[in-house]
């Protein structure tokens, strides 16, 4: 993790306070596995070919998650949140072996009813030729440093 | 894998009940390690004290999982094109709890530019929508 290069975390306290709009968040590489596919997909019961064979696909909301790598590669501390909308757009399938980018980007921040709200979209790319496969967003309530909600 | 026939506008379809018990929920967090995450350790999902200051009765389970078995429904109604220019958008409207079982419904609700709109909500045991959304297929090629 980039924020922590130099031996000491750099990463900045995951409370309301420190999210504003714009802010970047990654970028983030990794390969995607053969065995994930496969543990995924058997935690969800699925049986589906598309996940199996010697190129599986990755099941559509495996890499719905690299929010939390984005939030965590910037963030220290907090009590987490509570998933509250999610969107995606699906161009093309994450395959086993590929290796991939992912970026995000803070694009809304509000407090509604006494409750934060933000919202994270991510892009996840091809990391060899930036060709797009996912776009999503998450839009979750920041749980307080007392544990509420309010 | 439903490729051959498209479903007419109306037509509902329903996956199978999905047990999220704790040994689901491990399996899940076990499909999620590569690459390492970091969660707090005791949080919502893991802590009774923790989700009950959230104002949670009990721990709830991750709404990223009935997400997945929501999409789940998806491809295996529509394999591999909702995974090229498909797409959701849900809203997790009630908590899961651990031990609750969870049913993916989709409904077509339109037919238009080469695509199919689908109306998508999972219930829980007691027919409690804990999801709704929509998502959108492209159509088989005719």
């Amino acid at each position: 993790m980039a924020k922590q290069a130099a031996g000491k975390d750099q990463r900045v306290e995951m409370r309301a306070e420190n999210l504003h709009q714009g802010m970047r968040l990654g970028p983030l590489f990794y390969v995607v596995e053969s065995q994930q596919i496969g543990t995924f997909a058997g935690a969800l019961h699925a049986t589906n070919p598309l996940y199996q064979g010697d190129s599986p696909l990755a099941p559509p909301t495996m890499r719905l998650n690299d929010y939390a790598l984005l939030i965590a590669q910037h963030f220290k501390g907090g009590k987490g949140g509570v998933h509250a909308r999610h969107r995606c757009e699906f161009f093309e399938p994450v395959r086993a072996g590929q290796a991939v980018r992912v970026d995000g980007t803070v694009t809304g921040t509000e407090r509604k009813r006494g409750k934060f709200y933000f919202t994270l979209e991510y892009e996840t790319r091809d990391a060899t030729d930036s060709r797009l496969l996912v776009r999503q967003a998450i839009t979750s309530i920041l749980i307080n440093p007392e544990g509420g909600l309010v | 894998m439903n490729e051959a026939k498209e479903l007419a506008v109306g037509s509902h379809v329903a996956g199978v009940p999905y047990l999220l018990d704790d040994a689901a929920a491990q399996a899940y967090e076990r499909g999620l390690q590569q690459p390492q995450r970091r969660r707090p350790r005791m949080n919502i999902h893991t802590d009774r004290a923790a989700a009950t200051r959230a104002g949670f009765a009990a721990p709830i389970a991750a709404g990223e999982q009935t997400i997945a078995v929501a999409m789940q429904l998806v491809v295996d109604t529509f394999g591999e094109r909702f995974l090229h220019g498909g797409g959701f958008e849900v809203a997790l409207i009630k908590p899961v709890f651990f031990g609750d079982t969870i049913a993916a419904h989709a409904r077509i609700a339109r037919a238009e530019q080469g695509r199919l709109e689908l109306d998508l909500w999972v219930e829980n045991q007691r027919g409690a929508q804990v999801l709704t959304g929509t998502a959108r297929v492209r159509a088989a090629q005719q």
